[in-house]
């Protein structure tokens, strides 16, 4: 007895096979049928990718960026697996529309095929909650926001809204039982019954067989295996060359930054919902419900009842173009707000800026993460790497008085000097020709305690004993104090001396001064990390300044940042403020 | 098919009617299967509804009182985004010092005013704009005057206020987070 005798004994799978070969397609082989057989391929390569992704993923607030940036960066092959997914599952989209956008237009819902119809809309209705479950699985920003906005517009629901949100999240906000929620519904429940009803609704379309375009076509009749299957094939892989073309060219799919909830995202729907999105626009406040909800209700609903109203006994689409007229219009009303939106966006420069940032911020997170993630999650990584942490704090701490660079407050607003380019010779020379510039100390409470260097006092009794500094020896100066500000000696340089004789009547220089009661700064060290560290831990402690001109409690001075930040934050500010002079 | 060899035997022909149970008897199992089956069915229902329903567990009531910034670092008037940093609680992880969320603090005199950055529409983030005399969303175009009350767009209440005291110079607030798109203030955990 054969092997293939043996196996048909007890499984039949012949007969099987051979009523798949033998099925024929009425009516004749054609392209537009392939639509569907094509969605059905596409969900079977979700299938598999998305196994595939479940044995790297890992399911948590902590853990599910850190795990896709790692199959994206480091598993051989991740990135294609994963871009397959998601690419194919908006193809999945696409080709679900098409496939019941054909059979409307072929009026293929009619009696006996109402059934076939309703669940390739409840299929459509599948494909896209599936699609919105799994796109914040990857706990990035876009994924982030977006999952926050829909279960926000949920939330907003009468009646179950408010239950429904706290279902899907797990709680009031979303964190790690919202991923395992989301994880479960994505890999699980919506699957399974995406399964349940594509295998009823295939059942029932070979049942029933395609709905002829003509009464002509009855005596035409091919096999499915091979003229169909092969047309099916065709359309599928061309589909899969596009999946596979945008895998290839976004490097698998997009990962932002890991999800911030306390950062400003600029939040935008995937592209299959920018319709939604535009059209809640012109519906403010209460009436935003009749966007989110009555709309498409009535939209769904429409078509949900399209068999019951077409009665008529033909089925030519002019015969029935009133009936069809609504569905064409959704169509086209999708495409025109979908347009619209974008065009909004692309015009709007904030938005653009906002976005490039948020590109920038993603990058960074990337390359951070090629280096292991910490435990705590990716965010923490992100946010206590030296190069984020340091800006962040001094955003937080230093930019509401100083300003440096593009960070701190906006002209005029600012109350401390200017620390862009502080500890280079421009910005010493600088403070030596006008002191009181308000991006020096004119804002301070030193403001008229230095004399320029080289203009004359107001007063005309002391404008008569100036005598303006000498280029050169100003120049030296200046020289010598960024010398100090990179941190060395400087010993011997003509610049050292000139100092010695020339500034220290009320600067200290190695601690020592001619005037014990001048609150101006110690020269030695200036603007060196050291110098910059003692002046952030405490201003008051004299290293830096004079103790009684520095003294933290006194009204408009520098706070003591000695125990309101680590040790590790001090020193990382410091080495900031000194590296950005650099630039 | 071929059985002299060991094969299955011949089956019983399928029964006609089936006729040995008598009527009561049949309704007595009848009982029987539908009590088992609540059993079951109520085995799986009662301790997953118990399950899935949302908790607020860590949330309403607890004394949430952190430390945001020195009074001295605000201008008159002027709305100041600080950053809410403390402990983060997500169901079975404790993160120390964490970025929990951000608000606008505005000094007005001796007294201090705090409003939530989330936009009580659908969670965005509130942007001071650029004249400094509102609010608004950068996601769906909600304004908010600088005290917070809803003036454009589709916010369906204004800004959520927090409660907030100075103690020795630093300014103290009750972080809370509120549920959003709904018009009524809800708290959640």
């Amino acid at each position: 007895m054969k092997l293939g005798d043996w196996l048909d004994e007890r499984t039949g799978y012949r007969a099987i096979s051979r009523k798949f070969v033998e099925a024929t397609v009425p009516g004749g082989a054609r392209f537009a049928y392939a639509w569907g057989a094509a969605l059905g391929i596409v969900l079977l390569l979700e299938a598999v990718t998305g196994v595939l992704l479940m044995t790297v993923y890992s399911p948590s607030a902590t853990t599910a960026w850190a795990s896709v940036a790692y199959l994206q960066q480091k598993v051989p092959g991740g990135w294609i697996v994963r871009g397959l997914h998601q690419f194919g599952a908006q193809a999945a989209i696409v080709l679900a529309v098409i496939h019941v956008g054909y059979a409307i237009a072929r009026g293929a819902y009619r009696k006996p095929r109402e059934l076939t119809y309703w669940l390739s809309l409840a299929m459509v209705g599948l494909v896209v909650v599936t699609a919105l479950t799994g796109n914040p699985l990857r706990w990035d920003q876009r994924g982030f926001w977006g999952l926050r906005v829909e279960t926000g517009i949920i939330g907003t629901v009468p009646v179950v809204g408010g239950v429904l949100q706290q279902l899907l999240l797990g709680g009031g906000t979303p964190g790690h039982m919202t991923l395992s929620r989301l994880y479960t519904l994505h890999t699980v429940v919506l699957p399974f019954l995406l399964g349940a009803i594509a295998a009823k609704h295939l059942w029932l379309s070979r049942k029933h067989g395609p709905a002829l375009a003509t009464p002509a076509d009855a005596v035409k009749s091919d096999r499915y295996f091979p003229t169909q299957a092969a047309r099916d094939v065709i359309v599928a892989v061309a589909v899969l060359g596009v999946i596979g073309a945008l895998t290839w060219m976004r490097h698998g799919a997009p990962l932002d930054a890991p999800a911030d909830p306390t950062s400003d995202y600029p939040a935008r729907p995937e592209w299959y919902f920018l319709a939604l999105y535009e059209m809640r626009k012109p519906f403010p406040g209460k009436l935003e419900l009749i966007a989110t909800v009555v709309i498409p209700g009535l939209v769904a609903g429409y078509l949900v009842l399209l068999p019951l109203l077409d009665k008529k006994a033909d089925r030519g689409v002019m015969k029935r173009l009133p009936l069809l007229a609504p569905v064409g219009l959704f169509g086209v009303a999708a495409g025109v707000l979908t347009f619209a939106s974008m065009r909004t966006d692309a015009a709007d420069a904030e938005f653009g800026k906002a976005v490039a940032k948020a590109e920038a911020q993603g990058t960074k997170a990337l390359a951070l993460a090629q280096e292991g993630v910490p435990p705590e999650g990716a965010l923490a990584m992100l946010r206590n790497h030296p190069e984020t942490r340091r800006v962040a704090l001094f955003e937080q701490h230093c930019a509401s008085c100083h300003r440096m660079g593009d960070l701190g407050p906006p002209k005029d607003k600012d109350t401390a000097p200017d620390l862009t380019g502080f500890g280079t010779k421009a910005w010493a020379k600088r403070v030596m020709e006008e002191p009181d510039h308000d991006a020096m100390f004119g804002k301070t409470a030193f403001k008229g305690e230095m004399p320029s260097m080289t203009k004359p006092p107001a007063d005309p009794e002391a404008a008569k004993a100036f005598t303006a500094m000498a280029p050169a020896d100003l120049d030296a100066i200046a020289d010598f104090l960024a010398v100090q500000a990179q941190g060395k000696k400087g010993e011997g340089l003509p610049g050292e001396k000139l100092v010695s004789q020339r500034c220290t009547s009320c600067h200290r220089f190695d601690g020592k001064t001619d005037d014990e009661d001048s609150l101006a700064p110690e020269l030695r060290g200036w603007a060196s990390v050291p110098w910059i560290l003692a002046q952030i831990d405490d201003p008051g402690s004299g290293a830096t300044y004079p103790k009684g001109a520095m003294d933290p409690k006194l009204e408009g001075h520098m706070p003591a940042f000695k125990d309101k930040l680590s040790e590790k934050d001090r020193a990382l500010l410091a080495k900031f403020v000194q590296e950005q002079a650099g630039k | 098919m071929q059985n002299d060899l060991g094969g299955e035997p011949p089956r019983a022909e399928r029964p006609e009617e089936p006729s040995r149970v008598d009527g009561s008897r049949r309704g007595a199992l009848k009982v029987l299967v539908a009590l088992g089956g609540a059993a079951y069915a109520g085995a799986i229902v009662v301790p997953a509804v118990t399950m899935l329903a949302p908790s607020s567990e860590g949330g309403a009531g607890a004394a949430r009182w952190m430390r945001v910034c020195r009074l001295a670092e605000l201008t008159e008037g002027e709305p100041r985004r600080v950053v809410v940093v403390g402990d983060e609680r997500d169901a079975y992880t404790v993160t120390k010092d964490q970025l929990l969320g951000s608000i606008w603090v505005t000094k007005k005199g001796e007294s201090v005013t705090a409003l939530s950055a989330v936009c009580p529409h659908l969670g965005c983030s509130i942007d001071l704009n650029g004249d400094k005399k509102s609010f608004s969303c950068p996601c769906h175009t909600s304004k908010f005057s600088l005290a917070g009350a809803a003036e454009a767009g589709p916010s369906p209440r204004g800004m959520d206020p927090l409660v907030v005291r100075v103690v020795d110079g630093h300014v103290e607030v009750d972080f809370k987070l509120f549920r959003q798109g709904i018009a009524e203030r809800k708290e959640v955990g």
